[in-house]
């Protein structure tokens, strides 16, 4: 009998989802462990998010804390009432805003060059060094960065110093600081973010090439009418989730990186969440910067996808 | 319909795995504060007790049978924190020779069965707080930073100790004999007389010295400076002399060299400008810094270091490594450094690899640091700030013990003077040898009887720095406890930081709400006012101080001076001074 059900696929519109559970548990209950993991690692844990809205306390369940003053909204008003908290917003965004127009065409462009390459040995040995930095930590590459950027014992200035220029205050000058962060930022990853540019670029099919060529296209033409357009929809889709990222930072690399005659331009809201909620035990009001941290991710993200399919792209979803 | 089914199925047991950890953890939330109250009532009614007619019967047996002849009738078990160090070739600390000694003693003496807990030392703060959240906190916890306790307290997550420490007084010799009432009741609530930490006691208050470069001063033909005017000029003398003292060395010469803790690394400059004739009221007002931020006088001791720095007798990269970084050191260690500030035996420390050692090895037998005493006051003397035997490490439990009673039987144990010489000096061959004048040498130890502290001060908890039965000794033996660096240089440290001290007064009004949770802020805030101001170009200095003040106080850094100030009002009245 089910041997002549499976014969005929053609006749049946839309299969229901038990008959594809039936037909495929195996392939489904692969699944189970990641959803799992999703939902103790992810969901379960959403539920403390109301630590934003509640008085905290250490022996009370997260149910029974009483409702913080104004509606719950305590401490959102003190969030915004806190300096330090603006100051940190503002540097999240200009930080992330840098390595957005900085950081995200270094990939494209290091992709669009490898692939003009011809040497193929050579390309790929230039492509392992560029991403090797990826795999070190920033407590690591911070202190390469003292060892050539520090003023008077770094290797840079010491050879500035030697020829006669004054040494410059790569990482204690805030100006000079932003940029080193940046720089940091676009060498450690655009070798490996090239990965998946490259990996498009792969797939584009040749025979256009040989049609541009035979249409007397050069290289930059080709690059540009070929190349490019072809790796267009990689290039939206990562940069929609870049958008939804550009109020998250991660904590790793300014707090590695920052140090005390930067502050004003380094403490970001990671850093600012660690010092007040995980040093000063101001677990709601760094929860609720938490909470608004990540409301204002998924509104950029859901923005920024729309746009992306207004303008006729596929966007994430 | 199949698919509405599953989907609801798969709903069920999303809210059911949803409702079971949040139950779950509602229980166990409920429960600790059951157990909680259960305490409160019951310590309740045995101060009540203690406080009506029949004290009598309270006092002769206030634990109802528990304890016969100073032993539990049942076994108890008890968890205590000790500081890991994470030292190279150190033992684990929950598990070596001196911990089998302690648990041997409390379950013969007491019938207590006692585990370690380790707890990384240079986060203890942050890890406590992890336990504490988790409600796996040790039933002994320990800790540098009152902040913390008091948070936590306020939570509910802290057990009142003072119906404890004063109902089983008679129990507890050995504590009230070595903490005394200072230390006992040094953080008891004057309003409502709540006791929410025991603090240990520093059995040596030595806190910080100045050192110089010998070798360098003898080279220059110079006196070991005297005064701050000297000391500018020594500096000045290292600097224009580099070419003679490091030879090609000279662009690494650092004549004078601070951390990024500015506040702890030119203490005794900072307090040389503050006024010898500051009264408690104002010294207490501005005191919640513990580096002195905002202390009349700060600032001009900041502007000259800010012109030290401009005329570059200063580490020029000194706010680029934080803390635990080695670099620092090892600059002293090669001999670039010609005077720092530090903990008052800081190059002595650490045997074989102590900066005095290495100094001697890779510099030649004549370099040495030695303790200098240069920062006058405005009066000509000195104005160190130590603190008093309290205001160190604070011992409390949190809400989760079960066993306050055979804590505190811990916490009497552990004061015991015997139990305190043994566990600092170890066995004679072993971790020390005894001299001829009487006084103990502290050898290398290897294996399972290495001390991984000083003195095994992190099982000593209500014992700072060493304390032996005979006090003289301990003079002694602390100038022969540095292998390989001459007793005649620590007793000079010794010596000098002893010299016109100012110990901590106990200013007790209650607990200053607006302090909570700013500790970790408000230290990282003054740390970059510090280092920014030092290193600003000599004409913005004062803009850049003033900045840097008026946000730390618009930080809360002026609710708490505001409130210190009213509740003083409130203790001692119009008086400026602490009652004797």
């Amino acid at each position: 009998m089910k041997g002549t059900k499976k014969k005929a696929p053609a006749v049946q519109k839309k299969q229901s989802f038990g008959v594809y559970m039936k037909r495929y548990w195996q392939l489904y209950a692969l699944l189970a462990l990641p959803l799992l993991y999703l939902l103790i690692f992810k969901y379960v844990p959403m539920i403390y998010i109301q630590i934003a809205f509640k008085k905290y306390s250490i022996v009370q369940s997260v149910w029974e804390m009483p409702l913080a003053a104004n509606h719950g909204f305590e401490y959102f008003i003190k969030a915004f009432k806190n300096r330090d908290f603006i100051n940190a917003l503002r540097n999240t965004l200009t930080l992330n805003l840098l390595d957005l127009v900085i950081g995200f065409p270094a990939p494209i462009i290091f992709a669009l060059i490898l692939n003009e390459l011809v040497f193929k040995k050579f390309k790929r040995v230039v492509q392992t060094i560029a991403y090797m930095p990826h795999f070190l930590s920033w407590v690591i590459i911070y202190g390469l960065a003292l060892q050539i950027f520090a003023p008077t014992t770094g290797f840079l200035n010491m050879i500035l110093t030697g020829l006669g220029f004054e040494s410059i205050p790569f990482l204690n000058d805030s100006a000079h600081w932003v940029g080193t962060y940046i720089f940091l930022g676009v060498w450690q990853s655009f070798g490996w973010n090239s990965i998946v540019y490259l990996a498009a670029i792969a797939g584009i099919n040749s025979e256009l090439y040989e049609a541009a060529s035979v249409d007397g296209a050069g290289r930059f033409k080709k690059m540009w009418h070929i190349t490019l357009p072809g790796i267009k929809p990689t290039i939206v889709v990562l940069l929609v989730m870049n958008l939804g990222n550009i109020l998250g930072s991660g904590f790793d690399r300014p707090f590695a990186l920052q140090n005390n005659l930067v502050m004003d331009v380094a403490e970001v809201l990671s850093t600012f969440v660690y010092k007040n909620g995980i040093k000063g035990l101001q677990f709601s009001l760094t929860t609720a910067v938490g909470f608004f941290q990540s409301i204002v991710c998924v509104i950029f993200l859901l923005l920024a996808n729309w746009i992306s399919r207004k303008l006729g792209e596929r966007g994430i979803w | 319909m199949k698919k509405k089914l599953l989907s609801v199925l798969l709903a069920g047991c999303m809210v059911l795995s949803l409702a079971g950890c949040g139950s779950g953890s509602g229980d166990s939330g409920s429960a600790t504060q059951d157990s909680g109250q259960t305490q409160t009532t019951d310590t309740a009614q045995n101060s009540s007790g203690g406080g009506t007619t029949d004290a009598g019967d309270a006092s002769a047996d206030p634990t109802n049978g528990e304890i016969v002849d100073g032993k539990f009738v049942d076994t108890r078990k008890i968890t205590v924190e000790v500081y890991d160090r994470g030292n190279d070739g150190g033992s684990d600390p929950t598990n070596n020779k001196y911990t089998q000694y302690i648990k041997d003693q409390m379950m013969e003496l007491h019938n207590v069965e006692v585990e370690f807990v380790a707890v990384p030392r240079w986060t203890e703060v942050e890890q406590i707080n992890n336990l504490l959240a988790a409600g796996d906190a040790p039933d002994i916890c320990l800790t540098y930073d009152y902040p913390t306790v008091q948070t936590y307290a306020n939570m509910g997550g802290v057990l009142d100790l003072s119906s404890y420490v004063d109902d089983y007084k008679d129990m507890l010799p050995n504590m009230w004999n070595w903490l005394g009432e200072t230390n006992i009741y040094w953080d008891k609530d004057p309003v409502n007389g709540t006791l929410w930490a025991i603090e240990g006691k520093l059995a040596v208050s030595n806190r910080i010295n100045t050192f110089v470069r010998k070798d360098w001063l003898d080279k220059l033909g110079l006196e070991e400076p005297t005064t701050r005017q000297e000391f500018e000029d020594m500096l000045i003398a290292f600097r224009d002399n580099a070419d003679t003292l490091l030879g090609a060395d000279a662009d690494k010469m650092i004549p004078y060299s601070v951390s990024f803790d500015v506040g702890w690394r030119a203490a005794l400059l900072i307090e040389s400008f503050i006024d010898p004739d500051v009264s408690d009221y104002e010294y207490y007002v501005n005191g919640f810094d513990d580096r002195k931020l905002t202390q009349n006088g700060t600032k001009e001791a900041i502007r000259l270091l800010n012109k030290w720095y401009n005329e570059g007798l200063l580490w020029d990269d000194f706010a680029l490594y934080g803390s635990g970084d080695t670099t620092e050191d090892d600059m002293m260690k090669a001999g670039y450094v010609g005077a720092f500030m530090h903990n008052w035996d800081y190059p002595y420390r650490n045997g074989e690899d102590s900066i005095q050692t290495n100094l001697e090895r890779l510099v030649g037998p004549d370099a040495k640091y030695v303790v200098v005493d240069c920062f006058e006051d405005s009066k000509g003397g000195h104005n160190k700030f130590v603190s008093g035997t309290a205001g160190d490490r604070k011992i409390f439990f949190p809400s989760t013990n079960t066993e306050p009673l055979a804590s505190m039987m811990y916490l009497d144990f552990i004061s015991t003077p015997e139990v305190i010489e043994y566990l600092q000096i170890g066995d004679e061959g072993v971790t020390h040898n005894k001299l001829d004048d009487g006084s103990v040498e502290i050898i290398a130890a290897t294996g399972d009887a290495i001390q991984n502290s000083g003195f095994n001060i992190d099982y000593t908890i209500t014992c700072n720095g060493l304390h032996l039965t005979d006090e003289e000794m301990t003079l002694k033996s602390t100038a022969h406890s540095y292998s390989g660096i001459d007793p005649a240089l620590v007793e000079t440290a010794h010596k000098v930081c002893n010299t016109d001290i100012r110990p901590a007064k106990n200013v007790n009004v209650g607990a200053i709400d607006s302090e909570e949770g700013q500790g970790p802020t408000l230290s990282s805030k003054r740390d970059v006012i510090y280092d920014t101001a030092v290193s600003a170009p000599v004409e913005s200095f004062d803009q850049v101080w003033d900045d840097g003040i008026a946000d730390y106080l618009s930080s809360g850094g002026q609710a708490i001076m505001d409130e210190r100030a009213e509740k003083w009002k409130a203790t001692f009245g119009d008086t400026t001074a602490l009652p004797e």
